[in-house]
């Protein structure tokens, strides 16, 4: 493919029209652990497999699902490290509107700022693009939202979505299971079965994580024993 | 193009260009600006479960009352709050910036937030503007380590003490306090005592007024008690109403709205590819 000699350089377009890097950013988000999040009627659920490198890692000190503002929740598929860093920055955009504004920052405000700055990383000399794709989840005055955000820097809102290993099988799972009058509490199960389809080994509490945002509009990252009672529910 | 401002301590401060145009022009007979001072009896004591800070609500341009009934204790954290003395833009703008400072933090660790970490980025932020940034807090709340009180000057020095006052009624208060305060007060028995203390600063101030805010933090709670007290109300309104001599014309009023609804535009948020 033609497209070999400009691969290297992120700055430089092929001449297919694409920017090489990006696509190879998001081979390492689709070679990244399965992560998936659905929008219910009352609320929005983000889940994904928490698979550590070893038995001998602690795994309470390891947590994927982080909140952004009190009523936004983020996972992501990919690279860990990188993730962090957007962790960080779309943080202080969110306390930086408040400051500006003194309103909570809208689900698609912070979305959108995140969005921006993993697109300046595809347009900027000497740097390299995230290699993650994050699930945003929030509740705000609009209701409960769901947006996935990929290293292109380009958005969608999604009513369930997945990325990482399985997506394929997620997805197609997904579309058969999903109705538009869910409630929470049944995303979460569908969430689990979701997880369970493509999970190598047994699926338990300590190894996948689940977050959720209901109409009370905190999110929370739920315990591994209250995860333990969802799965037996599922069971 | 904007690269990644990482989280670097701000080259902030006080800059020192534009000192000797200042004093040019005031040499020429240039006026300062007068600003919105806070006058203020602001107090915080120790009591056996937590903390109790307390602040009259006055705010003060020269002689003139601004804002019979303002806010002065800011809030931090869900378990740290404080009192500001000076210029009320001042007090205002630093705890709001710490305020947020301290959010942020706690999402980065997890944790509650700690007084002493208030303390830091209040005293380096309030030192390196060199006093000019004129606020004197009092600030105190309850943490992991225990019930905490402190006072910072507008030059960035700091004190730990079990009982503070600030402000121009800061004597008055402190008189209360030095002859009342002892070790182990109850929560009613200190709300009391703040009470008095700011009551003291009130009626023998002048740059003090208006009513008491009490705020009681103890471990897990906090109690925010605005117009604790209301000495000072309005005895005597005119029941005859007032009305326009003869002479004035009233002219008709009329209000038309500029426009009816504010329109949403449908479906401005996807992204297009």
């Amino acid at each position: 493919m033609g497209d070999s000699q400009y691969s290297f350089s992120l700055t430089t377009f092929s001449p297919s029209g694409k920017l090489v890097q990006i696509e190879h950013a998001l081979t390492a988000v689709g070679s990244g652990q399965t992560s998936l999040g659905i929008k219910a009627v009352n609320g929005v659920v983000i889940a994904t497999e928490k698979k550590l490198p070893s038995i001998l890692v602690d795994e309470t000190s390891v947590q994927k699902i982080q909140s952004l503002t009190p009523n936004i929740g983020v996972v992501y598929s990919g690279m860990g490290p990188d993730s962090r860093v957007l962790v960080r920055k779309s943080r202080k955009q969110a306390e930086q509107y408040y400051r500006l504004y003194k309103e909570p920052i809208p689900v698609t405000q912070l979305v959108r700022e995140t969005a921006t700055v993993m697109q300046e990383f595809t347009q900027s000399g000497g740097v390299r693009p995230f290699g993650v794709s994050l699930l945003v989840a929030g509740y705000d005055d609009k209701g409960p939202q769901l947006y996935q955000v990929d290293p292109s820097g380009s958005y969608f809102s999604w009513k369930a979505s997945a990325m990482g290993k399985n997506v394929s099988n997620a997805k197609a799972f997904l579309e058969k299971r999903y109705t538009e009058d869910m409630e929470l509490d049944d995303a979460v199960h569908t969430a689990i079965l979701t997880l369970k389809e493509g999970f190598e080994g047994q699926i338990s509490g300590k190894n996948i994580e689940i977050g959720v945002i209901d109409s009370k509009r905190i999110f929370k990252v739920l315990s591994p024993s209250e995860v333990e009672d969802y799965l037996q529910e599922v069971e | 193009m904007s690269r990644f401002e990482e989280s670097a301590p701000a080259r902030g401060g006080f800059s020192y260009d534009l000192c000797k145009r200042n004093e040019m022009l005031m040499q020429k007979g240039l006026k300062p600006s007068s600003y919105l001072k806070t006058g203020t009896t602001i107090v915080g004591l120790v009591f056996q479960d937590g903390v109790i800070l307390g602040a009259d609500t006055r705010a003060t341009e020269g002689p003139i009352v601004a804002d019979k009934n303002c806010e002065k204790i800011h809030y931090m954290a869900p378990n740290i709050y404080c009192c500001g003395a000076g210029t009320a833009a001042d007090t205002e703008a630093v705890t709001d910036m710490v305020s947020s400072q301290l959010k942020l933090h706690r999402f980065h660790t997890g944790r509650e937030s700690r007084v002493v970490t208030a303390l830091t980025l209040l005293k380096s932020h309030l030192f390196s503007y060199q006093g000019h940034v004129s606020a004197a807090l009092v600030l105190g709340g309850v943490d992991v380590t225990g019930p905490h009180l402190h006072t910072i000057y507008p030059h960035g020095s700091t004190d730990t003490l079990p009982f503070a006052t600030m402000g121009s009624g800061s004597l008055a208060a402190m008189a209360i306090f030095e002859s009342k305060y002892r070790e182990g007060l109850t929560r009613d028995e200190g709300v009391k005592l703040v009470a008095e203390a700011i009551c003291s600063g009130i009626f023998n101030d002048l740059g003090s007024g208006s009513n008491v805010d009490v705020c009681v933090i103890t471990k897990g709670k906090r109690e925010y008690l605005r117009n604790y007290m209301l000495p000072n109300p309005r005895t005597y309104v005119s029941e005859k109403g007032y009305s326009f001599s003869k002479k004035t014309e009233v002219l008709l009023t009329k209000i038309t709205p500029l426009r009816e609804l504010v329109e949403v535009i449908e479906g401005g948020d996807a992204m297009e590819e």
